[in-house]
C-alpha cells in the first residue's frame, strides 16, 4: 500500500508562527503518562457528489487511531462532543475525485486555533485508509516526537478445525487475510525486522515442527530449518542477520542461532532442561528465553555468545512467553495461574514486575514497535481471540478477527522507512499557508 | 500457407488425445478398483481389444494396527513414567517383539495448560520417555520415530482435569 501513494507526504507551509506553536504543545507522553485530551472535528467534504469512500469513514478511521495510539483521549465532534479542556483540534479536508483521494490533514492548538500542523496526503482511492493511517502517525509524531503505530500489521494464527493457518490484518482490525491454506499446523509468527518477511513453524508437508519463511506478501513459504525433532520459536534478530531458534536435534530442546538462511547453527543452551522460546533484545546482545532447569519453566536472561545466564524475576513463579520491549527497558511474559496465565511486565532487570492483564486465561505477549501497546491471545470472553492492552488502566480492547478463534499474535515493526520520514520538521515554503 | 493451420490442428488433436490418455493413466493409477466397462451392446466384426485394468491388490491385513498400542499417560508438565504408564509400555514393548515388521511414530502430546512453545518441548519429552522405555524393553530404535504435536491436537475437547488427563500422552501410530 505504502509504495502506490502517489505522493507520500507534502508538508505544507505552517510560517513561522506554526513553527513555534509546534514545540509549545509538544508534551512528554512516554512512560504510560496522562493521555492529551485532543478533539476531533469531521473532515471536510468535497469533490465527488457520491464518492465512494464518504469522509465519514475516515473520520472514523483517524478517531480510532488517534484513540488506540494511547497517546491521545478523543472527542468527536460528529458525536455531539464539544471541545472541552482539550489541547488541540485535529481535522482537515477530504477530497475524492475520481480514483483519488487527498487528504490535508490539519492540527490546531485550542482555543486559539492556531495551526500546528498541516500537510497533504494523497493516493489512489484503494489506499485511502493508508494516508488516514499516515496522518495519525503524524498527529502522534508531532505531539511524542515518535511516529505512531497506524501503519503496522498484526501476523496471527487462525484455528481451523483441527488445523492453524497463518493470517495477517492491520493493526486496527482491517484487511484480514490468510497467508496459508495448508491444512497444517502454522504457529509462532515472527516478522523480520524490515516487516517484508514472517517465520513460522509448521508442521506442512508432514513430520515435526519445522521453521518456515514467508513473504508478508503472501506466496510460496520455504523452508528455513528442517533439522530431526523439534524447530520451533524462531525469530530474527534486530538486524536481521541471524535467527534464535529452538532445535531438538541433540535430543533436547536448546536454544541455537543461525544464520538467516538457516545455516551454521550455533548452540546457545547445554543442559538437560527444556529451554525454548527466545526473545532478543533490540540491541541484539541479549536474549531472553524459557527453561525449566529450575524444576518449573521460568524466563531467564542470556548474553548473545550463552553466557551469563540469570532467571529474570523471582517475584513471580512459572514464567514464560518472553517478549523484549523495543525500547529495551521492558520484558512483558506470562505467568500460569490455576488454569491459565497472567500477564506481567517487568524492567530489564527483573526488577518491579507488574500484573498487567489477568482474568481468563492470556498468553503470547508481543509488543507494539513503540513500545506503548502490547497484543495479546486470551479467551477473557470465551474462545480464544486477540486483544491489545495499552498498558494502563483501560480494558484490554479486542481485535475483530470475524468471530474466528486467533492466537499466537506478533506486531510487525513499522513500515520501512518511516523512521527516516519527513514530516517532523514542516517545511517552510510559503506555498498554501493559512491564516 | 494453408499447410501451417491443418498442421496446428493435428498436432493439438495428438495434444489432446495424449492428455486424455495421461488423464486417464493418472486415474487409473489413483484409484485402482476401477469397475470394468459395461460390455458394449452392438458387437463390431474386430473383436474389441480389452481395456487393461491393474489386477485389485489387497494388502495384507496389518498384524497391529495403532489401536492395539496403548497410550502412556504423564502428570501435569511432567514426562516422568508413571507405573500405569509402565505397564502400558510393557504390554505394547510384548506386542511390538511379537511384530518385529512393525514401525511406529510416537506422538507427544500436552494438555491446553501450558504455552504452545513449552508444551512442544515437553510433548516431545514424553515421546522421547516412551521411546526410550521400548528401546530399553528391547526395541530396536530403528523402528521408532517421535514427533511432538504440543497442546495442538488434543484428543479430548474439554477444559478440565478429565480431559487435560486423557491429552496428556504418548501416542502410538503404526507407520
Amino acid at each position: 500500500m505504502t509504495r502506490r501513494l502517489l505522493s507520500s507526504a507534502l508538508a505544507l507551509a505552517l510560517g513561522a508562527a506554526g513553527a513555534a506553536a509546534q514545540t509549545d504543545v509538544r508534551i512528554d507522553v512516554s512512560g504510560g503518562g496522562r493521555r492529551v485530551p485532543v478533539h476531533c472535528e469531521a473532515l471536510a467534504a468535497a469533490g465527488d457528489r457520491s464518492p465512494k469512500v464518504p469522509s465519514a469513514l475516515a473520520d472514523e478511521v483517524l478517531a480510532s487511531d488517534l484513540d488506540q495510539s494511547a497517546v491521545f483521549v478523543i472527542t468527536r465532534a460528529w458525536r455531539g462532543d464539544q471541545p472541552f479542556d482539550v489541547q488541540a483540534i485535529v481535522g482537515g479536508r477530504w477530497t475524492v475525485r475520481g480514483n483519488e483521494v487527498t487528504l490535508i490533514g490539519e492540527v490546531r492548538d485550542f482555543p486559539a486555533r492556531r495551526p500546528i500542523l498541516s500537510k497533504e496526503y494523497r493516493a489512489p482511492l484503494a489506499g485511502w485508509r493508508e494516508i488516514v493511517h499516515q496522518f495519525a502517525d503524524d498527529v502522534v509524531l508531532q505531539f511524542t516526537g515518535e511516529p505512531g503505530i497506524a501503519r503496522t500489521r498484526i501476523a496471527f494464527v487462525v484455528r481451523e478445525g483441527r488445523n492453524k493457518e497463518l493470517h495477517v490484518m492491520d493493526a486496527d482490525g482491517a484487511n484480514p487475510h490468510p497467508l496459508t491454506a495448508d491444512r497444517s499446523l502454522a504457529l509462532s509468527p515472527s516478522w523480520s525486522p524490515d516487516g517484508s518477511l514472517l517465520l513460522f513453524t509448521s508442521y506442512r508437508g508432514g513430520g515435526g515442527p519445522r521453521v518456515w519463511v514467508i513473504a508478508a506478501s503472501g506466496g510460496k513459504p520455504y523452508l528455513v530449518s528442517g533439522r530431526p525433532g523439534n524447530n520451533t520459536s524462531a525469530s530474527y534478530s534486530p538486524d536481521g542477520r541471524e535467527i534464535a531458534l529452538t532445535l531438538s536435534a541433540d535430543g533436547n530442546s536448546e536454544i541455537y542461532v543461525l544464520d538467516a538462511r538457516g545455516g551454521s547453527p550455533r548452540r546457545l543452551t547445554d543442559n538437560r532442561a527444556i529451554d525454548t522460546s527466545p526473545s532478543w533484545s533490540p540491541t541484539g546482545r541479549e536474549i531472553a528465553f524459557t527453561s525449566d532447569r529450575g524444576g518449573t519453566p521460568q524466563v531467564y536472561v542470556m548474553e548473545r555468545d550463552g553466557g551469563n545466564v540469570r532467571r529474570l524475576t523471582y517475584e513471580v513463579n512459572y514464567t514464560d512467553s518472553p517478549a523484549w520491549s523495543p525500547q529495551g527497558d521492558r520484558i512483558a511474559f506470562v505467568a500460569r495461574t490455576g488454569s491459565g496465565f497472567d500477564i506481567y511486565v517487568c524492567r530489564a532487570d527483573g526488577s518491579d514486575a507488574r500484573l498487567v492483564v489477568g482474568g481468563g486465561s492470556n498468553e503470547n505477549p508481543h509488543w507494539s514497535p513503540d513500545g506503548r501497546h502490547l497484543v495479546f491471545a486470551s479467551n477473557r470472553d470465551g474462545g480464544f481471540g486477540l486483544y491489545v492492552t495499552d498498558l494502563d488502566n483501560r480494558a484490554p480492547r479486542t481485535l475483530d478477527t470475524g468471530g474466528r478463534l486467533a492466537m499466537s499474535p506478533a506486531w510487525s515493526p513499522r513500515p520501512a522507512g518511516l523512521e527516516t520520514a519527513q514530516v517532523s520538521t514542516p517545511n517552510h515554503s510559503n506555498s498554501g499557508g493559512k491564516p | 500457407m494453408k499447410v501451417a493451420p491443418r498442421y496446428l490442428v493435428a498436432v493439438l488433436a495428438v495434444a489432446v488425445i495424449a492428455a486424455f490418455a495421461a488423464g486417464c493413466a493418472k486415474k487409473a493409477k489413483e484409484a485402482p478398483p476401477v469397475p470394468p466397462p459395461a460390455p458394449p451392446v452392438v458387437q463390431q466384426d474386430t473383436t474389441p481389444t480389452p481395456v487393461p485394468t491393474p489386477t485389485p491388490v489387497t494388502p495384507p491385513a496389518p498384524q497391529v494396527t495403532s489401536s492395539d498400542l496403548q497410550p502412556a499417560f504423564f502428570d501435569f508438565d511432567s514426562y516422568a513414567l508413571r507405573d500405569d504408564a509402565r505397564a502400558a509400555l510393557d504390554r505394547d514393548a510384548k506386542l511390538l517383539r511379537d511384530n518385529a515388521g512393525v514401525a511406529i511414530t510416537i506422538e507427544g502430546h500436552c494438555d491446553e495448560r501450558g504455552t504452545v512453545e513449552y508444551n512442544q518441548a515437553l510433548g516431545e519429552r514424553r515421546a522421547q520417555a516412551a521411546r526410550d522405555y521400548l528401546v530399553a524393553a528391547g526395541i530396536a530404535t530403528a523402528r521408532i520415530q517421535t514427533v511432538s504435536y504440543g497442546k495442538e491436537r488434543p484428543f479430548a475437547d474439554g477444559h478440565d482435569e478429565s480431559a487435560w488427563a486423557q491429552n496428556r500422552r504418548a501416542h502410538f501410530v503404526v507407520r
